[in-house]
């Protein structure tokens, strides 16, 4: 087919800037659906059937909920990495500026989300575990209060980070060409509170059975709590990339160029 | 400090009234707040509930000498690492009266929802210590000073004088003098030992050992006093930790060949 002059020089539409905040929007919806859902539950199910770990009505009401919740984490985790990395961009040396723009921005309103998983781990549910364990009861590593902080909170938060990270090394070249130790460190490390429930328990079932919430054995969480600090570096990172992409999509006046 | 031709555009750029560049620039800043109002309300009240946690509880729990003593010293800890990037990346010295208002909101959802309603314990017995003045004069020394040092030494300092005197209003009622069984407590002991909690240790400790009375007897003072002197040390120690995290650059990605950055140049 012949290639006419007028297809030839017919400029390229630029289509308008939009931020996709769908994503995030429905992220969060589905964050505040979940973790009220559980809040409603424990209000519901905590006082009747969460006292006694040994009475049948707890598996019925408690420990089914931790096994369902745990196999949906399994699944959840292995089908948002894997497709992530199933689906990755194989030729990242290629991408267009805007696209790489659309992504970064796409993945940052995601990182809202990561925070918003991070908060009901790091401090909804993580202080509410205090006043059950102080003042009700603590008889097994499964009370009603851990059901929804360490087997539910924290792995939300830990899915949403390992997902975050493996979009970010298969689709922004940014943080593909090298790895961002910052970024590294924000989802290990708050990964990290997950196994020291561990330690938690080995100190509670062999050490200390009054519930001080001060006591060593829960420093673990504030050691790995604070390496959310590294996000400061990451956003900076970002910010600073953004001052050599921005020139690449926009002009002076601040049009988009591609 | 003169600009690069990139950085010249870009600036001219996001200063254009509703350009797309300035939509995209203030965008991002939106995310960036939101992120930093989540994370740090989780990263601090963590820190905070599993250190200080125990004394911030429970009214009753609030004496003169480990509450006074402790909570500062471990308040000061993320505000201090968080000012580096805040005041040395973007000129704002915000970070402790950021920290202290994330902890707040933090604080106060949990107490409703957790302390409140879930465990019915009044707001009388479970009210968070006010934070918010200390550490808003630790910026503000920070902002007059633009100086690591003076801020270690006055502001670091300042958390800790400032956190007695603005609790003490709210606190003072608690310790009235009561008469219960023919044993004298205050407000406060009646309250804990009016509200039962079946795993925490005995509700009236055993604190203040000590019989010698320095500081013409005033025992809150010498608390303040010591916790001051290491909340000067904490704020430079943090600082530096502040300023490790957030500049720990990059490491070699060895799956870049997957996504087709194998002999990318930029990596030379």
């Amino acid at each position: 087919m012949a290639v006419t002059q007028n297809e030839v020089v017919q400029p390229q539409a630029i289509k308008p800037w939009k931020f996709n905040l769908k994503p995030m929007i429905i992220g969060m919806i589905i964050l505040i659906g979940i973790f009220g859902l559980a809040r409603w539950y424990q209000q519901w199910a905590a006082w009747d059937y969460g006292l006694d770990a040994t009475d049948p009505m707890f598996d019925v009401y408690w420990m089914q909920v931790f096994w369902g919740e745990i196999i949906i984490e399994v699944i959840l985790f292995f089908t948002f990495v894997g497709y992530l990395w199933m689906t990755r961009d194989k030729h990242l040396n290629n991408l267009s500026p805007r696209v790489e723009l659309t992504r970064l921005m796409l993945w940052i309103s995601m990182l809202v989300v990561y925070a918003f998983a991070f908060y009901f781990a790091g401090s909804f549910y993580a202080e509410q575990d205090a006043t059950w364990h102080q003042t009700v009861v603590r008889d097994t590593s499964f009370t009603p209060s851990h059901i929804f902080l360490f087997y539910m909170s924290m792995p939300v938060f830990i899915i949403l980070g390992f997902s975050l990270f493996f979009y970010a090394i298969t689709r922004l070249p940014f943080f593909a060409r090298k790895i961002s130790v910052s970024l590294v460190i924000v989802v290990c490390g708050p990964f990290m509170l997950l196994p020291t429930v561990g330690y938690n328990e080995w100190g509670h079932a062999f050490w200390l059975m009054e519930e001080y919430f001060t006591v060593p054995l829960h420093w673990g969480f504030v050691f790995f709590g604070w390496t959310i600090i590294a996000l400061s570096g990451v956003l900076i990172q970002v910010m600073k990339y953004m001052i050599e992409l921005l020139p690449q999509v926009t002009n002076s006046k601040g049009e988009l160029t591609s | 400090m003169s600009l690069t031709a990139d950085e010249a555009q870009l600036l001219s750029a996001v200063n254009t009234p509703n350009s797309d560049a300035a939509k995209i620039s203030r965008g991002l800043d939106m995310f960036v707040v939101a992120i930093l109002f989540f994370a740090i309300i989780a990263a601090f009240h963590i820190h905070f509930m599993l250190t200080v946690g125990d004394w911030d509880f429970w009214v009753d729990w609030k004496d003169r000498m480990y509450w006074v003593t402790l909570t500062p010293m471990l308040l000061i800890f993320i505000p201090a690492a968080l000012s580096y990037p805040f005041m040395q990346k973007f000129g704002l010295p915000i970070s402790g009266t950021l920290c202290a208002l994330c902890l707040a909101i933090g604080e106060w959802i949990s107490r409703y929802f957790g302390f409140h309603l879930w465990t019915y314990f009044p707001f009388s017995m479970v009210w968070p210590a006010i934070v918010i003045p200390s550490l808003m004069i630790m910026d503000l020394i920070l902002l007059l000073s633009r100086n690591l040092f003076i801020t270690s030494i006055f502001g670091g300092s300042a958390v800790a004088f400032a956190f007695a005197p603005t609790n003490w209003p709210i606190l003072a009622p608690y310790h009235i003098p009561v008469v219960h069984m023919d044993q004298l407590v205050n407000v406060a002991d009646m309250i804990g030992y009016s509200f039962t909690r079946t795993a925490t240790p005995e509700y009236l400790r055993f604190i203040e050992r000590g019989t010698l009375r320095t500081f013409g007897g005033e025992s809150t003072i010498i608390s303040t006093f010591f916790s001051a002197f290491v909340c000067m040390i904490l704020y430079f120690v943090w600082w530096k930790i502040g300023e490790w995290l957030t500049n720990l650059g990059t490491i070699p990605n060895v799956l870049k060949e997957y996504v087709g950055l194998g002999d990318d140049k930029n990596d030379k």
